[in-house]
């Protein structure tokens, strides 16, 4: 496992524990579909569940020992048990969630201009970001986003690394 | 430094010291000085007031002149009225003159140019050698018995005049800052002796737990010298220049300065009155809070270290940058993830949000150095795969582009780039735009494909680019329909290749 909590010098490991899961979770989620002319509700739909695979799988890699992964994981979980939920009662739950995220990002955006006072807009805004870190202190909530930050550039290496390999 | 400044440090020094004064001088007395550094075994050598007068002679006496000759008798007079029945013993001029002498000379030996004004005025010292020994002694017993620090004023000017006279000719090390507990410009000298003399220093004030206060000294000379000069200046009864008054306040706060630095303690001296070090406290709430700040900038550090190309030191631009910098990074995974599946239609809405997210976050920079796509070396298959799915289906052909990171981009946007242009990545392009339905889509595509997802190749490949283009008006009909979307949105686009 990681021996480094605090950083991912030890990318290598996380990255071999992430390319494993994120690649098992696009060969689910691939042999599920097969139509050659998807729908773009499928596609929609295909696209947010390689982004979860991605997310999950990278939280789990992490593990539980750090604040954002498990904050991930249970966000997931959560978000994965209401999507249950709302499969039994339609499929109609899914883009509203999402619709609902892109309305965060854009309250987000609009909150940014405001007159910015010893740098608490922008801890605000880095504490939305980083999974879990509304209730972190500064030092810790840095701390965590030095550490996801690190894990977020592994996994767009190796999403881009399995990008160029199959359509290469 | 300024003379006020010297004089401050002066005064601080004084009263750090001033009990270290009479301390060395008991010990010498009662030849209980353990063993001492040679060349701060001044016991030995031959006392002689000429000597002390030759030595003080070569000291300047500019700094000092103004103030000692002057009030020098009256600072004596009102050291030995001030000074109780001391418990120094068998005062006689020639033990005290040879202690002041050897000190003197000690100093002497590790003059400094800085000190060289301390003392030199050997007509003033030299005669007042002998009083000032006994007023030395008186006082440093006095200043024991009153705690030195900031009691009152035992310690009278002339005292700390003449410690720093002996003091600034050469700090010979601890010696010299021991017995350098005022005076004014040749409390220059103290942060030398007190470099010099820790060892000194620490055997000396043992018993009276006056290491701290030596290591603060030492810590924080500049400031320590206003803790002395607060004692010193409670004493000084409207004798010494008005400078000295100046210094109560700054000798406050360093006092407790030098006394903090130990450890942040903050007593330094034996029933010295605990003061907090200038821009520290000695309370655990600050110190907590000092070291959460502490570990604050040190993350931040380690956090500039993660995001690439980024100068500012500033905090509230790091954190900034640090913000968009994962805005960025977690739009690369959502851009990645879709980059396999779905088509351009479905892809819209969701590409047109990355793009607002984008241009909003505005990370054009971060994306052409990060978001490098290694379609450089396949550039030529990448070109035949896109039109051959630009044959099929413009979506799937977009969705192949964006996966590589490259975009579409109109011939005459992209020829203007090549030839404008030092670093570029070899974007496709194709002037083969989709119809004017998807043109917006397209062009928002492209859009944030070319933030995110440039190359950070640093030479242009007008090459490969002109070959591109070629090719490409080979392959499609050029469309100017999109051609103002394009153009638009290249706006967003780093350095244009």
């Amino acid at each position: 496992m990681n021996p480094h909590p605090s950083s991912c010098s030890n990318g290598r490991s996380i990255r071999t524990r992430f390319a494993r899961r994120f690649l098992r979770a696009l060969k689910k989620i691939g042999s599920k579909g097969s139509s050659s002319r998807p729908s773009p509700r499928d596609i929609s739909w295909r696209c947010r569940r390689v982004k979860i695979a991605a997310d999950a799988s990278m939280a789990s890699a992490v593990g539980p020992r750090r604040v954002w992964s498990r904050t991930m994981l249970n966000m997931l979980r959560s978000r994965s048990h209401a999507c249950l939920h709302a499969s039994r009662l339609g499929n109609s739950r899914r883009p509203g969630a999402d619709r609902h995220a892109v309305g965060k990002r854009k309250r987000l955006v609009l909150k940014r201009k405001l007159p910015n006072r010893l740098g608490l807009n922008q801890v605000n805004q880095l504490r939305r970001l980083v999974p879990g870190g509304e209730a972190m202190d500064l030092d810790i909530l840095l701390d965590e986003t030095a550490h996801y930050i690190k894990c977020l550039a592994t996994q767009v290496k190796v999403m881009r690394s399995i990008v160029d390999y199959c359509s290469a | 430094m300024s003379f006020p400044q010297l004089q401050k440090f002066s005064i601080a020094a004084a009263r750090r010291f001033s009990f270290v004064f009479y301390i060395e001088y008991s010990s010498t007395r009662t030849s209980l000085l353990p063993s001492l550094p040679e060349k701060y075994d001044f016991r030995n050598t031959n006392p002689s007031a000429q000597q002390m007068s030759s030595i003080n002679k070569h000291e300047e006496n500019p700094q000092i002149t103004p103030f000692e000759t002057p009030s020098n008798d009256d600072f004596f007079e009102k050291m030995l009225s001030a000074i109780p029945n001391c418990c120094w013993p068998n005062l006689s001029s020639s033990p005290k003159f040879s202690w002041d002498a050897n000190l003197g000379h000690h100093t002497a030996l590790k003059s400094r140019d800085r000190f060289c004004p301390a003392v030199d005025d050997p007509d003033a010292t030299s005669v007042d050698c002998h009083l000032d020994e006994a007023a030395l002694l008186d006082s440093a017993s006095k200043l024991s018995d009153h705690q030195i620090n900031g009691v009152d004023s035992s310690v009278p000017k002339s005292f700390l005049l003449q410690q720093q006279l002996l003091f600034s000719k050469g700090v010979g090390g601890g010696v010299g800052a021991e017995v350098f507990s005022g005076g004014y410009s040749g409390l220059l000298a103290l942060p030398l002796s007190l470099a010099n003399g820790d060892s000194v220093d620490s055997r000396l004030l043992d018993d009276r737990s006056k290491h701290g206060s030596a290591e603060a000294l030492y810590n924080g000379i500049p400031g320590s010298l206003h803790g002395n000069g607060e004692t010193f200046h409670h004493r000084k009864a409207g004798r010494l220049p008005v400078q000295n008054y100046e210094t109560p306040t700054v000798t406050v706060q360093i006092q407790s300065h030098g006394g903090a630095s130990p450890g942040g303690t903050g007593t330094v001296l034996q029933k010295q009155r605990v003061r907090a070090r200038r821009g520290q406290a000695t309370d655990p709430h600050s110190i907590a809070e000092r070291l959460r700040r502490e570990r604050i900038a040190e993350r931040m550090k380690a956090l500039q270290e993660l995001v690439p190309n980024t100068s500012k030191t500033d905090k509230a631009s790091m954190l900034d940058e640090i913000i968009d910098y994962v805005k960025f990074l977690q739009l690369q995974v959502k851009v990645l993830s879709m980059s396999r599946m779905g088509g351009a239609a479905v892809e819209a809405p969701l590409v047109a949000d990355i793009s607002s997210q984008v241009a909003d976050a505005g990370w054009r920079r971060n994306a052409a150095q990060t978001a490098a796509v290694g379609a450089n070396d396949n550039l030529s298959v990448a070109e035949h795969q896109v039109a051959k799915l630009m044959e099929e289906d413009m979506g799937s052909a977009m969705q192949y582009l964006q996966g590589k990171g490259l975009c579409l981009m109109p011939i005459s946007l992209a020829t203007a780039f090549s030839t404008t242009t030092t670093y570029c990545n070899p974007i496709t392009d194709n002037p083969h735009h989709q119809s004017s339905s998807n043109g917006g889509t397209s062009g928002g595509g492209n859009n944030h494909n070319n933030p995110l997802l440039a190359s950070n190749r640093e030479t242009p490949a007008s090459p490969s680019l002109s070959a591109l283009t070629v090719q490409s008006s080979a392959v499609g009909k050029g469309e100017g329909g999109g051609a103002d979307a394009h153009v638009n949105d290249s706006t967003y686009a780093p350095k244009p290749c």
